[in-house]
Order: C-alpha cells, then sequence, then structure tokens
C-alpha cells in the first residue's frame, strides 16, 4: 500500500503513531503500524475530505492509547531515578570525577530502556564528556596562555623591567601587543568553542529528560 | 467480552481486519476507539485462537484476514455455554425484582 496516497492527516497520524509505538517489541510494532495503515487506506478512498479524515482518525482514538493497548501485562517502561542520575551524570559526572563520573552516566545511558537507539548516540556522541568538556579546554588554553615561553608574557616583563632606552621598549611593546593580538583572536575562538560545547551539553540533557518524558504521556 | 465477539463473529468464516473492526464498532456501546482493536486482535493471534494470512485483495490495499482455529471454536463454544447460564441466570434475578 502507498503510504503517499493517504491523506496528509492520515500521514500524520501515522508519524505520530510510529513514535508512540517505538516502545514496542519489534514484530508486535511492525504488525500494528501495517493494520493501522490499512484501516486508513481502507476507510479514506483517495480524495477524502478533511471533514472525513477527521472523523476515521477520531474514531480510531488517540496514538498512545492505541499502543498502550498493546503492551498491557508488559508495564509500559516509564523514566525512574536511573534516567535522572544517567543524564546529571552525562552532564556533570566528568567534574565530579573525571572521565570516569562521565562513563558511568554512558553506562547508565545505555542500560536504559527508555531511551531509544538514537537517543543513546545523541546522549554520548554529541559532547562526550559532558560539561567537563569545555571545562578541561578551557584550562588547556589558560594553562597554555600562562606559561613561560609563549609569546607575551615574558616579554612584556623584560621591557618593563629593562627600561633602558625608549627604542628597546617601544620594539618590546609592538612585538608584544602583535603577539597579544594573536593570542586574542585564538582565545576568542577557543571561547566560542567552548560556548557551543556548554550549550550543546545542556541541550543534550534537555533532549533526554524530555524523551524520557515521553513515555509517561503514552502511559 | 469483546474477544469472544470477535471470535462470534469468524465463525461464519475468514474477515480481514478492517471489516472486523467496522462491524463491532458499528454495534453502540461495545467499542470506544476502534484502534484498540488491533492489539485486540493481535493477542488473539498470539494466543492461537485465530490464525492470520495477509494477501492482496481484489480491490483495494492487502489485508490480514483472520480465521478462527480449532481451538478457537473450542473457546468460543466453551464461552457460550457459560455466557447462556451466566445471562439466565442474572435474568432470573432481574425479573423477580421487578416481580416483586
Amino acid at each position: 500500500m502507498n503510504a503517499a496516497t493517504l491523506h496528509p492527516l492520515a500521514r500524520d497520524y501515522l508519524k505520530r503513531l510510529k513514535k508512540a509505538a517505538a516502545i514496542l517489541p519489534r514484530s508486535g510494532r511492525n504488525e500494528l503500524i501495517e493494520e493501522i495503515e490499512s484501516h486508513l487506506s481502507e476507510a479514506l478512498p483517495p480524495g477524502a475530505t478533511e471533514a472525513e479524515a477527521l472523523n476515521v482518525l477520531e474514531r480510531l482514538g488517540e496514538p498512545g492509547q492505541i499502543v498502550a493497548e498493546a503492551a498491557p501485562g508488559a508495564p509500559l517502561v516509564r523514566a525512574g531515578a536511573l534516567e535522572w542520575i544517567a543524564t546529571i551524570l552525562l552532564l556533570i559526572g566528568g567534574l565530579i570525577i573525571p572521565v570516569v563520573g562521565w562513563i558511568a552516566g554512558v553506562v547508565l545511558l545505555w542500560a536504559s530502556k527508555v531511551w531509544t537507539l538514537r537517543d543513546k548516540l545523541v546522549g554520548t556522541l554529541v559532547v562526550p564528556g559532558g560539561l567537563a568538556l569545555p571545562v578541561f579546554l578551557a584550562l588547556v588554553a589558560f594553562t597554555n596562555a600562562t606559561s613561560p615561553g609563549s609569546c607575551s608574557g615574558t616579554e612584556w616583563t623584560k621591557s618593563i623591567n629593562t627600561g633602558t632606552g625608549a627604542i628597546h621598549t617601544s620594539h618590546a611593546v609592538v612585538f608584544s601587543s602583535h603577539c597579544a593580538e594573536k593570542t586574542s583572536s585564538l582565545a576568542i575562538a577557543l571561547l566560542i568553542v567552548l560556548l557551543v560545547a556548554a550549550v550543546l551539553a545542556i541541550a543534550t540533557s534537555f533532549y533526554l529528560v524530555k524523551r524520557a518524558r515521553r513515555i509517561e504521556a503514552i502511559a | 467480552v469483546i474477544e469472544y465477539c470477535v471470535l462470534a463473529l469468524l465463525q461464519g468464516g475468514e474477515r480481514y481486519g478492517f471489516e472486523l473492526v467496522r462491524t463491532l464498532s458499528e454495534v453502540p456501546g461495545m467499542v470506544t476507539s476502534e484502534g484498540t482493536l488491533y492489539p485486540l486482535l493481535s493477542r488473539l493471534r498470539r494466543a492461537g485462537v485465530v490464525e492470520t494470512s495477509w494477501r492482496e485483495s481484489p480491490s483495494g490495499p492487502p489485508r490480514r484476514y483472520y480465521r478462527l482455529t480449532s481451538s478457537g471454536r473450542a473457546v468460543l463454544e466453551a464461552f457460550t455455554g457459560e455466557w447462556t447460564s451466566f445471562r439466565n441466570a442474572v435474568d432470573h434475578f432481574l425479573e423477580q425484582e421487578t416481580a416483586a
């Protein structure tokens, strides 16, 4: 059967059903979607009006209700302590115990039955390390900028300390300001990367919470 | 009870999902949401009281046809007996009430 010939409202309904049915075991899920798809194409001939489509969908009932009916006995998995702890560890676990804290979060993420494979990949790969990553980058940048041998710092002190000829000093100032310019553009670039990583890490947490709550909405 | 209505509908031969669902929902008071009947049909299949086959239809999209199995027939027979005696018992008391 061709889903493309379905009424747009029916197509939208199928999309919502597929989303809701993600919690069902694969075989049951496919059978259910197949049947509802077939139902829609039987009930709605090509060229059906919007009112007809709405009526058919109303008689069918909410996708969440149908999915809940398909999963009785096997109680619907709901987000619990595991999901909360996983989300928190993924975000800031690496700050509490470097590396290990975040890995613990990943283990819990993959152990959860609430999140789908896609959620788990997003949770793991979008910002590996969570907020610890931008913090770590900031630390690296800070130590690089202040470490001896980097171009600015030392030149400044030299020029101030010696303070001999005007020529010498101006030379040093020109050199160091050139250096400062270079580091500042690098610092801005780094700052942007840091901010993006931090925002993405927080956005990932929100995403995971939203996905975990989706199941509660069905139940 | 709807499960047994499905089995009863299949006594006369195989029917496809949409047909079953529409027949059931046309009787007022039986079904609140047509969609929830499909998971029910799937449970009946897993319980082995009906079997299904997915076939092209002469008109329209391919359909999943449902058919009673021998165990389905037995289940329906047993239920029919129980239901009849249950209904008679309830009727007995209801009629006594109105007579009194």
